[in-house]
């Protein structure tokens, strides 16, 4: 065949073998892979300290200053939303983490020269992005844990924790985020600078995270939407996964997997449109 | 030029060797499936209609198994164009890329499990990484257990003076350090087929000359298939079997080392006279072609492009003249000089004209 003629499968990477390892010929598979990309982003974030302490510190900031900037300016109309306020500025540091996180992974790679080593393997470029993608939300839900337990001590509340269920819905709700990073990191190895739409996107998270999916039908479908919404039931209510209407967990499960879809389809034409331009490791 | 100039047309050897005829860019004479790398017709333009520009254009060759090939050319020459077109990085307007036999853009997840590439020099890296988590790390998402690769990873430690070094983390390395990591980093992946690209890059000198012995040794031992982009001939004329140079997106020279410089090795000579004066150099210069021409208190020395003819109708007419001769050297010039020589001027020739326009050097 002529190189102008990829096939799909050569476009994505996308597609193990039956036994969960590459096609052939390999002595690591899957669990390798996801292995060692955890531990590498774990490594990579702490040799990176003040980086690291410092994204806490900021998160841990900026809910402090809403929290008694609130309390000055709207005395007990706070406290008694202050529960609400936790459960969003937790989803929001987790979606936040997730979208930037790959977004700012994708990019590095470029810069650092590491982008095409993680193209050339044998696992296909994007299992390679999706094991970054998991080793990034699993930081991420170990900072926002952090971040989380000193807002509840800082405020004084408790929070139902119930782990699956917070994991769960946490996991399904960031998807759509991490779906958003993922497209803006492949238009970033296209179009290199994207600084400024990407930033802007971080502050519509918050808009999503409060949308009144109660009232308004079709917010929804929107991502993160219905996962704030279903996080919210669990940490304050008390709510377990199994006592959601199915209606609700089959849209949160349907939103998720939609925009994460997206988001990888994004990546993947952004980096194939990158490969035709050669651009694909220019910083 | 003025004078007899000695012409080598380096063109008709290069269509040898296991390369392709490097004049047509046809498809290599060798069997797709039997060679290490085949490389059939790359062509790529970027950009379209006034600011098309066409970086390669039907570019072929062959590596076999076990081979080293240099690839040459000026800066833009098409060069990292076509390497990141045969590792799949840029998807090319047309060609075929073999990898042992499997197709890098049908199957180029089965490919890459036996090709890597060195294409960011020090940048290849994690700088924060210890320098054996690099390796572990980059033979992990090869899919490579970096658990049954320890010993090899010390090898390669060894070979490369980075033993000591192994668990220090790569930014506190010196260049030259951070370089040979990034080798030791493609090389420990198990593949058998690498490109690396101007790998003694900030070496120092007698590291330099440490890592293309060791090149050369993992070449011979493991039967590893190398394509070594660089702009030291040092690296070219002691690690590569062969040598394909590029020019305006072209391949004009596929050829063994040897046999490129054997194209030159009649170079010319270099003469020390007593007795020449002006008009004698005068009418030297009108027949031959000299160059260089210096006066050493009393004596001249002068070089010429000749071959064993030219030779002697030159030493017969220095007699003629009077010329007394003090002393002949044989001038060779170096693949450098070589690749200097085919690739200016209109980027077409193979012929050699003459050693004046070469600048040759004692070996």
């Amino acid at each position: 065949m002529t190189a102008a003629e990829p096939t799909e499968r050569s476009d994505t990477g996308v597609g193990p073998g039956t036994d969960g390892a590459p096609e052939s010929g390999q002595t690591a598979g899957y669990r390798h892979l996801l292995k060692a990309v955890v531990y590498r982003d774990l490594l990579v974030w702490v040799r990176y300290p003040v980086d690291a302490v410092f994204g806490l510190v900021i998160g841990v900031f900026f809910f402090g200053l809403m929290f008694y900037g609130g309390r000055m300016v709207a005395g007990q109309a706070i406290n008694d939303t202050i529960e609400g306020l936790i459960v969003g500025y937790f989803l929001w540091t987790l979606s936040l983490g997730a979208y930037a996180g790959i977004m700012n992974d994708v990019q590095s790679e470029a810069s650092w020269g590491t982008l095409e080593r993680h193209y050339m393997t044998p696992f296909g470029f994007g299992p390679v992005v999706l094991a970054k993608s998991v080793a990034i939300v699993f930081r991420t839900f170990c900072t926002s844990a952090v971040v989380l337990a000193v807002m509840l001590l800082m405020t004084g509340r408790t929070l139902d924790l119930p782990v699956f269920t917070v994991i769960t819905v946490g996991l399904l709700a960031i998807a759509g985020a991490l779906g958003l990073g993922l497209a803006m990191g492949g238009l970033g190895v296209l179009y290199k600078r994207i600084s400024n739409i990407a930033n802007f996107l971080q502050f519509g998270f918050i808009g999503l995270i409060s949308a009144p999916s109660f009232d308004i039908w079709w917010t929804k479908f929107l991502p993160l939407a219905q996962g704030s919404a279903m996080l919210q039931q669990a940490m304050t209510g008390g709510v377990r996964l199994w006592e959601f209407e199915p209606t609700a967990i089959a849209i949160l499960v349907g939103a998720a997997v939609l925009y994460l879809g997206l988001g990888y389809l994004v990546f993947a034409r952004a980096t194939k449109r990158a490969r035709r331009l050669g651009v694909l490791g220019d910083y | 030029m003025a004078g007899e100039s000695l012409q080598t047309d380096v063109s008709d050897n290069s269509r040898e060797a296991n390369g392709s005829d490097a004049t047509t860019g046809a498809a290599p004479p060798v069997d797709p499936d039997e060679a290490a790398l085949y490389v059939d017709g790359i062509s790529k333009t970027f950009g379209s209609g006034d600011e098309a520009v066409e970086a390669v254009s039907g570019v072929s060759f062959a590596v076999e198994p076990g081979e080293v090939v240099g690839l040459l050319g000026p800066n833009g020459a098409g060069k990292t164009t076509t390497i990141k077109s045969v590792l799949g990085l840029v998807l090319p307007d047309e060609g075929d890329v073999r990898v042992r036999g499997i197709d890098i853009y049908e199957q180029p997840r089965a490919a890459y499990e036996h090709v890597d590439a060195m294409l960011e020099g020090a940048r290849n890296d994690y700088w924060r990484l210890t320098v054996r988590e690099n390796l572990r790390y980059f033979a992990a998402i090869r899919g490579q257990d970096p658990d049954t690769l320890s010993d090899r990873h010390d090898q390669l430690l060894e070979q490369f003076d980075l033993a000591e070094f192994a668990d220090t983390a790569v930014r506190d390395l010196s260049r030259g350090m951070k370089q040979k990591v990034s080798l030791a980093s493609v090389l420990g992946g198990n593949v058998s087929v690498a490109f690396l690209d101007e790998p003694t890059l900030g070496l120092d000198v007698e590291s330099s000359l440490k890592l293309r012995r060791e090149l050369r040794r993992l070449v011979d031992e493991r039967g590893l298939t190398l394509v070594v982009s660089s702009h030291d001939m040092e690296v070219i004329e002691d690690v590569c079997d062969r040598v394909i140079i590029m020019n305006d997106g072209e391949v004009i020279v596929d050829d063994t080392v040897e046999s490129l410089l054997a194209g030159f090795e009649t170079a010319g000579y270099r003469f020390t006279v007593r007795g020449a004066d002006e008009d004698v150099l005068d009418d030297l210069r009108e027949r031959f072609d000299l160059s260089g021409v210096e006066d050493l208190d009393g004596r001249t020395r002068f070089e010429v492009a000749a071959d064993s003819a030219t030779f002697y109708r030159l030493t017969d007419a220095m007699e003629r003249r009077g010329l007394e001769v003090d002393g002949v050297e044989t001038v060779q010039p170096d693949l450098a000089e070589a690749f200097v020589e085919m690739t200016s001027g209109d980027g077409q020739t193979a012929g050699i004209d003459g050693l004046s326009s070469l600048g040759g050097s004692e070996r």
